[in-house]
């Protein structure tokens, strides 16, 4: 095959998680496989920092979609892995909300042929939902997903909505050995919501999220694991996309009393926010005042784009400034095990619409890299840490048996990015591999190019 | 009502005759002379500067002036078609804007969604590129979704003008609200004066736009009503309209109490399904405007409502025909402050204004 990474020698930063360490280093690549890694000290490292090159393992995504079987105007899973690649994802998980639900083995099987018929390296990882047609009334046959490789269990989309449910799924999934990938949400206080609630929403008149929407779901979640722990200790609850500080406190709280849970945080909860719905587009942290508290975009002349932007309605919904933060310290203090990028690629036709009809989903698998290194620029979050919750911290929770071991380890195939942290890129459509250019960042200046992706020792993606 | 009847008070507090310097002839076409309006689109009114609203108000009063000739029609926008485009049902504010639309001699295209091929499941940009295609200038346009027309405009070539979208804004309506609140003020002015919105202000577009307009113009503003219906507008008021605080209130005592004026908002019967009030009957003894209750206000209160009222819900329906209650002079006041605005956009666009 043509596209064997050979004959490579990169030198860079390199972030390692795997080993814990990051320092100046020299890898060279042969015949697809990582041949070696010199990690270099005095004169030799004469020139590199954390601030050029950037060699990193290939990134993990525990949480996109791509659309496919059943909607595949939007994404299909060919498109989904070049702009994985794009991104300098290596690795991603896709969630079942297709059209028929991945609630079978053949449908398993179907986007796995997808992936292998793209001829693409990046691996595609499948989760299998947790309940027949997602439909939250009976369990889908998780042994026999199980067996056909599935990473994980996911109604993602919808929450598990009854409690007996989600315990019976818990026990069942953790006796499997998967986790199950919740999507906190409690209906009874989101129906119809198009933002969060609070002073953005309140000014522009949009139905409400509240914050108890989520955190009342995570923390029923959490106390229904309690529960079936104590029959089924293999159990292990995800919470995805959890997006406000008082959901952190509740999976702070689980962990530190030792229950098995995890969760994980999006780039666009940590660096966009509600704001940017009237018109702002400053980064979150950006947003916040000496205090800690928001700033006012109606006083400080923040509003700078036409407000009502439908590729911003997203589920759950942008928060505020401050809840963005908790997300960001989370990540930061490992309370987040993971960023997911929720990659939702959408139509014209779903999308250009009105705000409140439009669909829910933000396309990031390709911007996700370009916004952390944001918030790790802002001093937010140290890199190392980022790196980790992009490869080791996925992988942990995705499993061994995946096969999923992100690290620049020697004779290994080469899966790893070149990343030119110093150079920027506007995005633009023409730029976007994936088929959902539904993004607020089209048109902006984001530091950081993809330059190489190698995935199981072939290249994925190469800006050259 | 006609103009006829209004034109006396608002004369008597000298809003007619006090039209400013920088406010044009509106006989004339608005290309023929600059016109001091930047904006292209007029959907919402949170950018309005204090200069601008007065030259709205200015503006309104020159087409109070058009409406009190024999016959109340200048030939200022003929040739310019205006497209009313509906998707919410409407009376008042639909004939208004057309009525509006007609004394300045515009062409008027009304579209009712029900009657369109949006029944067909077109999206709005098909047919607002429909509508520009078709020939259309201005475009007013009325929605259920909040933000619906920035949509509108972000692909529509000439002016939108938004008659009331979601729960988010009726830019017309503040501003015809604001007109009448200055006829009937001594001197004019809203400085301190306060000012009471009472009843849902969580799914009212005209709430929300009162609140930029009356802070802007300094009044002391009081939102009023159950505490299920003000939801989220505690985080608002203590923030204020762009630093300018109001008052959120569940107390309406403590809100009529002193009152220049108050605005009773419509009640939808709606909102018992949805469990945010317990029924109409226990609203209207707790919130419906009496004339008992207005006794806490200042003697001569302005009563207001935009309409359409539950009578012996919101507003008891002895307060709505009250000599107090300026509710006709609203509907009055509000083809003058319409026919001010699209005269204004036609101005903005033959020089060069912005979005």
């Amino acid at each position: 095959v043509s596209d064997i990474a050979s004959d490579l020698v990169l030198r860079g930063w390199a972030v390692d998680p795997a080993a814990g360490r990051e320092g100046p280093a020299e890898l060279a690549v042969r015949d697809g496989v990582l041949e070696r890694v010199t990690w270099l000290a005095g004169d030799d490292a004469h020139g590199i920092d954390d601030r050029g090159t950037l060699i990193l393992p290939g990134l993990v995504d525990m949480h996109a979609h791509f659309r496919e079987p059943g909607n595949e105007d939007a994404e299909t899973v060919a498109t989904g892995q070049a702009a994985a690649a794009h991104g300098g994802f290596t690795t991603v998980a896709v969630m079942p909300n297709t059209t028929p639900a991945i609630d079978d083995p053949s449908v398993v099987a179907r986007v796995r042929a997808a992936a292998v018929a793209s001829g693409s390296p990046v691996r595609v990882l499948v989760h299998g939902a947790v309940t027949v047609g997602r439909g939250g009334e009976t369990l889908a046959p998780l042994g026999e997903l199980a067996e056909a490789g599935v990473a994980g269990f996911s109604d993602d989309g919808s929450p598990v909505h009854a409690a007996a449910l989600l315990r019976n799924a818990l026990a069942y999934a953790g006796a499997l050995g998967l986790p199950i990938i919740d999507h906190p949400e409690d209906p009874s206080l989101t129906k119809g919501a198009e933002a969060s609630e609070g002073y953005v929403a309140s000014v522009l008149g949009l139905k409400g999220w509240p914050v108890a929407g989520e955190a009342g779901a995570v923390a029923r979640a959490i106390a229904v694991l309690s529960d079936t722990v104590a029959d089924v200790p293999g159990a292990h609850l995800h919470l995805t996309h959890v997006s406000t500080a008082a959901s952190l406190a509740h999976v702070r709280a689980a962990k530190a009393a030792g229950l098995p849970v995890t969760c994980d945080v999006t780039p666009h909860h940590i660096a966009f926010t509600d704001e940017w719905i009237a018109g702002a587009r400053r980064w979150a942290w950006e947003a916040l005042d000496a205090d800690g508290a928001a700033r006012d975009p109606w006083t400080d002349g923040a509003l700078v784009a036409a407000p009502f932007d439908a590729s911003l309605r997203v589920n759950p919904p942008l928060r505020s400034a401050v809840e963005a933060a908790a997300c960001l310290a989370a990540l930061a203090d490992g309370t987040a095990d993971a960023i997911a990028t929720d990659h939702a690629p959408h139509t014209e036709v779903d999308k250009h619409v009105e705000f409140g009809w439009a669909i829910n989903g933000i396309s990031g698998i390709e911007l996700a890299l370009p916004i952390v290194l944001a918030a790790v620029d802002a001093g937010r979050v140290p890199l190392a840490r980022v790196v980790e919750a992009m490869t080791t911290g996925p992988a942990r929770i995705l499993g061994e048996r995946q096969g999923v071991k992100p690290g620049l380890r020697e004779g290994a195939p080469a899966d790893l990015v070149v990343v030119d942290r110093a150079a920027t890129w506007t995005v633009a459509p023409e730029r976007l591999l994936s088929k959902g250019r539904n993004t607020p960042l089209l048109g902006r200046e984001l530091r950081g190019v993809v330059r190489l992706t190698l995935a199981g020792g072939r290249v994925a993606y190469s800006a050259d | 009502v006609t103009a006829e009847a209004d034109r006396g008070a608002a004369a008597s507090s000298g809003a007619v005759t006090a039209v400013p310097a920088d406010v044009p002839a509106v006989d004339a076409p608005p290309q023929t002379q600059p016109v001091p309006w930047p904006h292209l689109h007029l959907l919402d009114v949170d950018g309005l500067t204090r200069p601008q609203l007065e030259l709205v108000m200015g503006t309104t009063d020159a087409m109070r002036e058009v409406l009190s000739r024999p016959i109340p029609k200048v030939p200022a926008l003929r040739g310019t078609n205006v497209t009313i485009l509906f998707y919410e049902a409407s009376t008042r504010t639909r004939v208004s804007f057309e009525v509006a639309a007609k004394n300045l001699s515009c062409d008027v295209v009304n579209i009712a969604a029900a009657s369109s091929s949006v029944s067909k499941g077109e999206s709005l940009v098909d047919t607002v590129r429909t509508i520009e295609a078709l020939g259309a200038d201005m475009l007013v346009m009325r929605h259920a979704v909040s933000g619906a027309p920035y949509l509108a405009a972000e692909v529509f070539g000439g002016s939108v003008l938004n008659g009331g979208d979601g729960w988010h804004a009726h830019p017309s309506q503040a501003l015809l609200d604001l007109y009448t609140l200055r006829s009937r003020m001594p001197g004019g002015s809203l400085e301190g004066r306060k000012i009471v919105i009472l009843g849902d202000a969580l799914h009212s577009r005209v709430a929300r736009s009162n609140i930029w307009t009356l802070t802007a113009m300094g009044a002391d503003l009081w939102i009023c009503g159950p505490s299920t219906l003000l939801r989220g507008f505690e985080a608002w008021a203590a923030r204020g309209a762009a630093g300018r605080r109001f008052t959120v209130t569940s107390d309406i005592d403590a809100a009529l109490k002193d009152a220049d004026a108050v605005m009773a908002l419509r009640i939808q019967k709606e909102r018992m399904a949805s469990g945010l009030l317990p029924s109409l009957r226990e609203y209207a003894a707790r919130y419906g405007l009496t004339r008992e209750r207005l006794r806490a206000a200042k003697p001569d209160v302005i009563v207001m409502h935009p309409g359409p009222m539950n009578e012996g819900v919101e507003i008891a329906a002895d307060v709505a025909v009250d000599p107090r209650s300026v509710i006709t002079a609203q509907v009055t006041n509000g083809v003058a402050v319409r026919m001010a605005l699209l005269y204004l956009l036609a101005g903005a666009r033959h020089h060069g204004g912005n979005a």
